[in-house]
């Protein structure tokens, strides 16, 4: 069963900018997909309506079978409770310390206090970082607070994890770094949405590429 | 490609394990949702205290907001205004023919009573409403210079019927009794009475409503400003799956704080400004020989007012709360 699926998604802004139009495309389950083209071509979009942070203006998109087209409000959160996200600014909570940015899904969701530690430190473990658990994020450097927002998607183990320019602001060390990280996720059953415009790493890597350009699919590579 | 198929196989086998550790049961959930609760209390006060002067000062202006209509009520309270049993004071008076002697007023007082009209009586002879006047006024000295007692034996009744009409035609029918000079009921009195209690109770009530708005408002910005300074927490956590429950907790415990808290302040006020008005009172009243002292707003009044304070400081809470989720669900 594929695991995202958009069939003849349009978005528009404002009623004039159109930003998808006519998408089709699917993801299988324990896929590592990259979503590429240029800034403008629709690959945040693509990751806001996965993200159910907006809706699509036509078209249907089903997530694990389910259509997430029509969620209703207060299903969102639960929806949102399924995926893990990566977003290129970290979006960390800076007055807390990284146990605490880490541990914050599994508290949304009310985890025990003892799982929740034991997952947070398998997480911090698994990214190299346990050793800073109580550092805040403002003391760790660029990598290190991409790693933790990484910790931080994948502690609920969830089954699709999605990444808006992960590596964007990194050199291509770490940047190589970070994507060995998603590939391990993506070896234990993690279906994985990249969305970058780092082309040669994109090339080195040989996974499926989704190009996009002015909001339609101009090119599905390397496809299973 | 040989190892495709291991590495799927492999794959599932892990995220069915995963699932399994994964799954949060509905009492650790529920566990979770206690602990949540409590944490976001004592948090949410620690907030407070971190900010002490402007909190103090939202809590204040919550005090003030619930201390103007308190003491209004407690003041038309205090005069009795508001008192069910004001119909108790429908009663006529019957004024006694001077020259009949103290033991022939006996007789008219239990004539009066076998009527079937008439729930209760009371003789007040001439001499016993000297000595209550006496008494009331403090002035026996002018009294005391007069020869002869000028007043005249009262009878007081109480109807049994509290109908104004019946109480006329019962008032006149007292009047044609033998040495009964005059009967009075004073409708008019009573009338005007009612009126201004039934304006005092409207007055209290549009403060009421007026400054109760007033203290919404007050929590709603102040909430306003405190979800504008966590806005990037607000969103993070709402992209990982927070509830709006789980978003809007902490600030409902800030506003139930302030409501608490302002309650409080206008507790203490309300019992430093009786302290403070209750000396010159007294004075007031002992000069009249009266007893009257400022009614204390009670442990009903208090909890009442400490009920409605944390009430409002929730809802202008979940007001401010909701506004700024609606701005930030998906369109």
């Amino acid at each position: 069963m594929a695991m995202i699926e958009f069939a003849h998604v349009g978005k528009r802004y404002g009623g004039r900018f159109e930003a998808l139009a006519d998408l089709n495309f699917s993801v299988e389950r324990g896929e590592m997909v990259f979503l590429t083209g240029h800034s403008g071509a629709g690959k945040s979009s693509v990751l806001r309506l996965l993200m159910a942070l907006e809706r699509p203006s036509r078209g249907r998109i089903s997530v694990a079978g389910h259509d997430i087209t029509n969620l209703h409000v207060s299903q969102i959160p639960f929806y949102r409770r399924q995926i893990g996200v990566v977003y290129q600014n970290h979006q960390l909570l800076y007055d807390r310390s990284v146990f605490d940015n880490v541990a914050l899904p599994l508290i949304i969701q009310g985890a025990a206090p003892q799982d929740a530690r034991r997952r947070v430190h398998a997480a911090l473990d698994k990214i190299g970082l346990l050793h800073r658990e109580k550092a805040l994020p403002i003391e760790l450097s660029g990598g290190e607070q991409q790693r933790i927002g990484i910790a931080r998607a994948v502690v609920t183990k969830p089954a699709m994890l999605l990444a808006d320019e992960p590596t964007g602001n990194l050199d291509p060390q770490l940047s190589a770094d970070i994507m060995r990280l998603f590939e391990d996720f993506n070896r234990i059953g993690t279906t994985v949405l990249l969305a970058s415009h780092d082309l040669a790493l994109i090339a080195r890597l040989r996974h499926r590429v989704l190009k996009l350009r002015d909001g339609r699919l101009i090119g599905d590579e390397g496809a299973a | 490609m040989s190892q495709t198929p291991r590495r799927s196989t492999e794959a599932a086998e892990k995220s069915r394990r995963g699932a399994r550790s994964h799954r949060i049961t509905f009492e650790s959930r529920s566990r979770a949702w206690r602990r949540h609760h409590e944490q976001m209390a004592v948090d949410s006060l620690h907030r407070l205290r971190q900010r002490p002067l402007s909190s103090l000062m939202t809590m204040l202006a919550i005090a003030i907001a619930m201390v103007l209509p308190a003491s209004l009520w407690l003041a038309l309270s205090s005069a009795q205004l508001l008192d069910n049993n004001l119909d108790d004071s429908a009663r006529m008076t019957l004024y006694l023919d001077p020259a009949l002697s103290e033991s022939q007023a006996m007789d008219i007082t239990d004539r009066v009573r076998g009527d079937s009209d008439i729930a209760s009586t009371e003789l007040i002879t001439a001499a016993a409403g000297l000595e209550s006047f006496q008494q009331r006024l403090g002035m026996s000295d002018a009294l005391a210079m007069m020869d002869d007692n000028p007043l005249p034996a009262t009878i007081l009744v109480q109807p049994r019927s509290r109908d104004p009409d019946a109480a006329q035609t019962l008032t006149e029918r007292l009047g044609k009794i033998e040495g009964v000079t005059d009967a009075r009921l004073d409708m008019a009195w009573l009338e005007r009475l009612r009126e201004l209690s039934e304006l005092g109770r409207r007055v209290v009530l549009a403060f009421g409503v007026l400054f109760a708005l007033g203290v919404l408002l007050v929590v709603g910005n102040t909430i306003r400003l405190a979800v504008e300074s966590r806005r990037q927490e607000i969103e993070v956590v709402t992209l990982i799956g927070a509830t709006h429950a789980f978003v809007r907790r902490p600030f409902l415990y800030v506003g139930v704080w302030y409501g608490l808290g302002g309650g409080i302040l206008a507790l203490l006020l309300l019992t430093v400004g009786r302290r403070w008005l209750s000396a010159p009172i007294d004075m007031l009243a002992s000069g009249f020989g009266s007893h009257f002292s400022l009614p204390g707003i009670g442990l009903g009044g208090s909890v009442l007012l400490l009920i409605c304070s944390t009430l409002l400081g929730l809802v202008g809470a979940w007001l401010a709360v909701s506004r700024h989720l609606a701005d930030i669900s998906p369109r």
